[in-house]
Order: structure tokens, then C-alpha cells, then sequence
């Protein structure tokens, strides 16, 4: 049963806490230091850019940090739970639950319909078939989709697939927003769009992370970590462009 | 809970997939197709047969012993058993005396004989020397005149009640009732013709081309020479009976024979048990033969899906990734394939099972009687779905163990 992990507590300072963490990788005979002691805390509703050239580790850690991978050594908790302990089954569990990941190429399953694509998370955590269709369309309405919810992934535009990918990762109401280049695969205009809608989600109190190489998707954020071989070199509170957050 | 959600997913992924694939999935399914066809038609065709030999030793009937000299089927050792005295109608009278009221004794002779009436001709046609107790031992009756009575046996008549089938030839379909035909040099009148008997498929006697006639006329007519042998049939009151009345009648024999207890029995007591062994021995070994072919279609069939289902692994990599990132857990993804496979191995069992169906009844038509059986469905159903899941079982674990970072990444 999933009743074990922890939904949502106010009482607790840091949703995301990861101490020291080193991932080495061995490829053939070499090692690769992909991140070498990273040591960061999110607290709840934060809106984080991780940022960093190619090869700086920002994968990795985002990989850590959805709890796709764990750390070589070091820990990483997050919302009490300490992730390198767990089994894989634990980890899809933490995943489904915890975690909802918007990427690049939005991965949404082809054949499946949009509802149906909205509801995976609520079939594989074990919800009832209405609960489901409720909270799918919810999450459709959220993202402004309700009326596309037969269509296949095929039949949206680039910008709509991203919706339908955001309304997925918070269909079962995660712990933080883990997304991954989100307007990679996007023109500025839909970019912008679904960045304004980050930061809607943002003011209504959902915890975000967005993993990126553009400036101007890291200025949304309110604070920027920068990556560099592995390790922290900047992490930096801003405030609020004016101009970019309050649309809609 | 939590499964059976696993379980709809699994098989809505695995429908979709094989929509998607329509053709392929068909192809993919020849070769449990024809392995399905092959052990449909085996066992259908067995079935068949086994009904086919029972129709046709259904007057042999199953609670009737038959004392004779030899047995009836010999495998081997035929010598262990040509020294052996024949049965003399005596041991029969004796024998009934003894079973007197416990069950029903009717001795029998026969011999082969040409048959002629007016310019028609008959060879070699099986002359029974029955009495008329042989309409309590086997359930057939005339179709037209009547069977032998105590009267003729007493009085020794020349009487014949004929087979169906010789009253199509001799008599061209004619009446022939109260007609004089020729049994070798003795003339005989005939009093009835048997109902049709049937079921001569698989080297039974036939029975609807022999001449019943009294026991006491034959003895007279064709002499209790030697090699003329006796065989006593014995019908047993009831089904249960029919063991206990086994021992009775080799106690009761060997009494007559004044056997004593080191000696072995020097006659047989044949029932159709014995003649079914032999035929589930033969049969036996066509079925062997059926199962080998079904196995190694079966085997080939697996093999296509296996190497299918590793196709369509790798296709869905990324899925696999996708749906891993959102908490599809191994079991989950395990599940999804082994439906996939399931699927596609059921499909074929079904047009396996289409197409036996119609070979059924063609052979049905043509060849002999047959009809698929719904425990035969259930079996063929059964053994598409197993081949299904271990031809899918390597590739399915395959997907599942998948990294979800590596599935995600790729192309």
C-alpha cells in the first residue's frame, strides 16, 4: 500500500533535502564524476532553475532528484523519505506519487487518448476508475484541455501535448513539478505560454523545478542554481521579473 | 485492488498494441495456428474413431463375457495358445447349468460358407450358429420376420436370419422372407433380416453381412468337426455384476476342465474391454504422433512470438521509460507484455480453432463422424494462452528490468 508515504505536511521545513551527494558512473574503464557532493534543500512552493552547461552534472542531479537514480553516496530525503534506502518498487511508488515530470519531448504514449494519458499515474497508484476520470478531468481543465480529452497526443499541437503532459505530472497532486527543458521542443510564443503557466501553478503553491540551459526560462524561477562539473557553483535568490509572471 | 487495475491497463495496452500491429500479430500467429488446428483434428479424430469402434462392437455389448479358446486379440505368443482344447458344446450346456438363473449362457459356432440364392452368389459370409438367448446378449432385433426361437433350436430347423446387407445383395432388395437360400449344400429358409448395424470403420466384424442360424441345425449341417469352436457368450444381470461374474466363470470352467490348481486356464475369457485396450494401444500411438506434431508447431509458434514480443520490447523502449517515470512499476510493464503476448497466442487459438472446426466437418462428411467437443476447446484455448505467456515470459521480464533514465533516452 502507498499509505506509507507521506502526502503533504506543513510542519516540515524542506520538502527536498540532498546532502553530499556524489554519482560516479563507470563507462567501460573510465569514471565519470557526474556529480561530485551536492548539498541543497527546496522548501515548499520554492520555484528553482537548476542550470549548467552540458556535462555540469544537471541531468544527473535531476535524474537523483526524481528519484530515477540514486546517489553513488550522500543522501537525498524527500518529504521525510530517505530515497537511497528504497527498493525499485519503492522508488516507482515515490515517483508516482511525489514526483510529476514534464519533459522536453513531453512523452506522452501515443495510442492512449489524452484522458487516458492523464490517468496513468491515478491506474498505476491504484485509483478507482470514477476517482480517476474525476481527477483526470480536473487536471485537464487546469491546463485549459477539457474539451480535447479524446483526442490522441498525434491530433495536438506541440503546445497542447505540453499541457496535456503538465496536467499529467499534476494529476496526482506531486510534492514538486520536475521539468526537464520543458520548452526545449516549443516556439517562444508556446513557450512562453506554458511558462506563464508555471508560474500560475507557482502562485497556487506547487513546488517547481525546472532543469534548463536558457536564461530567460531560469529568470521565471525565483532562485538559480548553477551547475558546474559536478558541483554547486551559484545558487541565487531573485526576484520576480516584472512583466513575466502575472499573465493570465 | 491495485492488480486487477493492473490487469485492465495491461490488457487495454496489449489490445492497442496488437491494432496497431494488425498484420504482423496475425502472422505472427500461424505457427500456434497450426498447432492449434493439428491438436484440435488429433483429438477430434481420435474421438471419432473411439465412437466409430464402439458403434461398431456396440452388440458385443459391455456386461457380456465371452468364454472362448483363444483371446482375441494376440499380441504375441500365439503358440501359448494353439495347443489349447477347443470348447465343446457340452462344456457350454454344463456351464449354463451351473449359472443356472445367475445369468444368461448362449453358446455360439461359426464358419464361413458361400451363399447363393437363385443365380446370386455370396463368399466367405460368416455363419453364426447361435440360439435364440443371442437376442438377450445383444440389443439388435429384426427389421422385418423374426429371430430364432427356442422351437427351431430344439427341433433343429433349417431357418436363417440374414444381415441387412446380405438381403441387399442376394435379394437385390427384395422380400426375402420365407425364401430358400443356399448355405454351402444345405438349404435354408429365411425367417428375418436384422436391423442395420453399421460401424464397420475400423476392422470390426461386420455384422450386417452374416447369417444367424440354430446352433443345433449348425452342428448338424457343418458338424462339430474340429476347429469348429465353440465360444459362450455369458451376460451378467447387471453392469457391477459383470467382475464378479469374470471369476465365477473362470472358477466354474476350470471345474468342468477339471484343471488342477497348478495348471494354467486353457481358455480365454474375452469381454470388449480387451478389444478397447487394443484399440487405445493403436490409438495411443497416433495420438503420439498428433501431440509430436502439435508440440513441435506449438514450440515453432512460441518462438515467432517470442522473438515478436522482443520486437515490440524494443519499439516501446521509450514507453516503457515514460510509463516507469510516472510509477508504472516492473510487475506493471511485466504484466503489460505477458497480456500482449497472451493476446496474440489467443488469437491464434481462435483461428486455430475456426479453421479446425471447419476441417471437422469436413471430415465429418466425408470421412467419418466427428465433432469438436467443448472440452477439446477448452484445451486448445488453454494450451494458446500457456504458450502465450512462456513464449512472452523472457521478453516481457526483458522490458520490465529496463532502466527507466536509458528507456527514456532512447530514440
Amino acid at each position: 500500500m502507498s499509505a506509507s508515504i507521506p502526502k503533504l505536511d506543513n510542519t516540515m521545513a524542506s520538502t527536498l533535502a540532498i546532502r553530499d551527494v556524489v554519482k560516479t558512473y563507470t563507462m567501460g574503464a573510465e569514471t565519470i564524476h557526474a556529480l561530485r557532493g551536492v548539498t541543497l534543500d527546496i522548501d515548499r512552493n520554492e520555484y528553482v532553475a537548476i542550470m549548467g552547461p552540458s556535462g555540469s552534472g544537471k541531468s544527473t542531479l535531476m535524474n537523483v532528484i526524481g528519484c530515477l537514480d540514486v546517489p553513488t553516496s550522500g543522501t537525498y530525503s524527500l518529504e521525510g523519505e530517505m530515497v537511497a534506502d528504497k527498493t525499485e518498487s519503492e522508488l516507482a511508488d515515490i515517483r508516482n506519487r511525489l514526483i510529476g515530470f514534464v519533459f522536453q519531448t513531453f512523452n506522452l504514449i501515443p495510442r492512449a487518448n489524452i484522458l487516458h494519458n492523464v490517468e496513468l499515474p491515478l491506474i498505476y497508484g491504484g485509483v478507482s476508475r470514477a476517482e480517476r476520470r474525476r481527477l483526470a478531468e480536473q487536471a485537464l481543465v487546469r491546463v485549459g484541455l477539457q474539451d480535447r480529452m479524446t483526442h490522441k497526443p498525434n491530433e495536438l499541437s506541440g503546445g497542447q501535448r505540453q499541457r496535456v503532459a503538465i496536467a499529467r505530472a499534476l494529476v496526482f497532486n506531486p510534492s514538486i513539478l520536475l521539468a526537464d527543458e520543458p520548452t526545449g521542443n516549443l516556439d517562444s510564443k508556446t513557450g512562453d505560454e506554458i511558462m506563464r503557466m508555471f508560474d500560475e501553478l507557482h502562485s497556487s503553491g506547487q513546488t517547481i523545478i525546472v532543469v534548463t540551459h536558457e536564461d530567460y526560462i531560469a529568470q521565471h524561477a525565483l532562485r538559480t542554481i548553477f551547475l558546474k562539473d559536478g558541483m554547486i557553483e551559484t545558487d541565487r535568490r531573485q526576484a520576480k521579473i516584472q512583466g513575466l509572471g502575472a499573465a493570465g | 485492488m491495485r492488480v486487477l487495475l493492473d490487469v485492465n491497463e495491461s490488457f487495454r495496452i496489449a489490445l492497442s498494441a496488437i491494432r496497431a500491429n494488425k498484420a504482423r500479430g496475425v502472422l505472427t500467429t500461424l505457427g500456434i495456428i497450426i498447432g492449434i488446428v493439428a491438436v484440435i483434428t488429433t483429438m477430434t479424430a481420435f474421438n471419432g474413431m473411439k465412437n466409430a469402434f464402439r458403434e461398431g462392437f456396440s452388440s458385443i455389448g459391455s456386461d457380456v463375457l465371452y468364454v472362448s479358446r483363444m483371446p482375441w486379440v494376440i499380441m504375441n505368443d500365439f503358440f501359448l495358445y494353439r495347443n489349447r482344447p477347443p470348447l465343446e458344446l457340452a462344456e457350454a450346456e454344463r456351464l449354463e447349468l451351473s449359472l443356472e438363473g445367475r445369468a444368461i449362457v448362449n453358446p455360439t459356432m461359426n464358419t464361413r460358407r458361400s451363399i447363393q440364392f437363385n443365380a446370386a452368389r455370396m463368399d466367405g459370409i460368416p455363419i453364426i450358429g447361435t440360439t435364440e438367448k443371442q437376442q438377450a446378449i445383444s440389443s439388435t432385433v429384426p427389421q422385418i420376420g423374426r429371430f430364432l426361437m427356442a422351437n427351431d433350436v430344439r427341433l433343429r430347423k433349417r431357418v436363417a436370419v440374414i444381415g441387412v446387407e446380405i438381403r441387399d445383395l442376394l435379394f437385390s432388395g427384395a422380400n426375402p422372407i420365407n425364401k430358400k437360400i443356399r448355405i454351402g449344400s444345405y438349404w435354408y429358409r429365411v425367417i428375418g433380416v436384422m436391423e442395420k448395424q453399421g460401424g464397420t470403420t475400423f476392422g470390426g466384424p461386420n455384422f450386417d453381412r452374416q447369417i444367424y442360424i440354430p446352433i443345433s441345425s449348425f452342428v448338424k449341417s457343418f458338424g462339430g468337426a474340429r476347429g469348429t469352436d465353440v465360444s459362450i457368450a455369458v451376460k451378467a444381470p447387471s453392469q457391477e455384476a459383470v467382475e464378479d461374474l469374470e471369476y465365477e466363470l473362470i472358477g466354474e470352467m476350470r471345474k468342468i476342465r477339471q484343471l488342477r490348481p497348478s495348471e494354467a486356464d486353457n481358455f480365454t475369457i474375452n469381454k470388449l474391454d480387451t478389444l478397447m485396450g487394443a484399440f487405445n494401444q493403436t490409438m495411443g500411438i497416433m495420438i503420439l504422433l498428433g501431440l509430436i506434431v502439435t508440440g513441435i508447431a506449438l514450440f515453432v509458434g512460441g518462438i515467432g512470438v517470442m522473438n515478436i514480443m522482443f520486437v515490440s520490447v524494443t519499439e516501446r523502449t521509450r514507453e516503457i521509460g515514460i510509463r516507469k517515470a510516472i510509477g508504472a512499476k516492473n510487475f506493471s510493464i511485466l504484466l503489460q507484455f505477458l497480456f500482449e503476448s497472451a493476446i496474440i497466442c489467443l488469437l491464434g487459438g481462435m483461428i486455430g480453432i475456426v479453421l479446425a472446426t471447419i476441417l471437422t466437418s469436413v471430415i465429418n462428411a466425408n470421412v467419418m463422424p466427428a465433432s469438436v467437443s467443448v472440452p477439446i476447446l477448452a484445451i486448445a484455448i488453454l494450451l494458446s494462452l500457456l504458450v502465450g505467456v512462456l513464449a512472452g515470459f523472457v521478453p516481457a521480464y526483458k522490458g520490465a528490468r529496463l532502466n527507466p533514465i536509458e528507456a527514456l533516452r532512447y530514440e
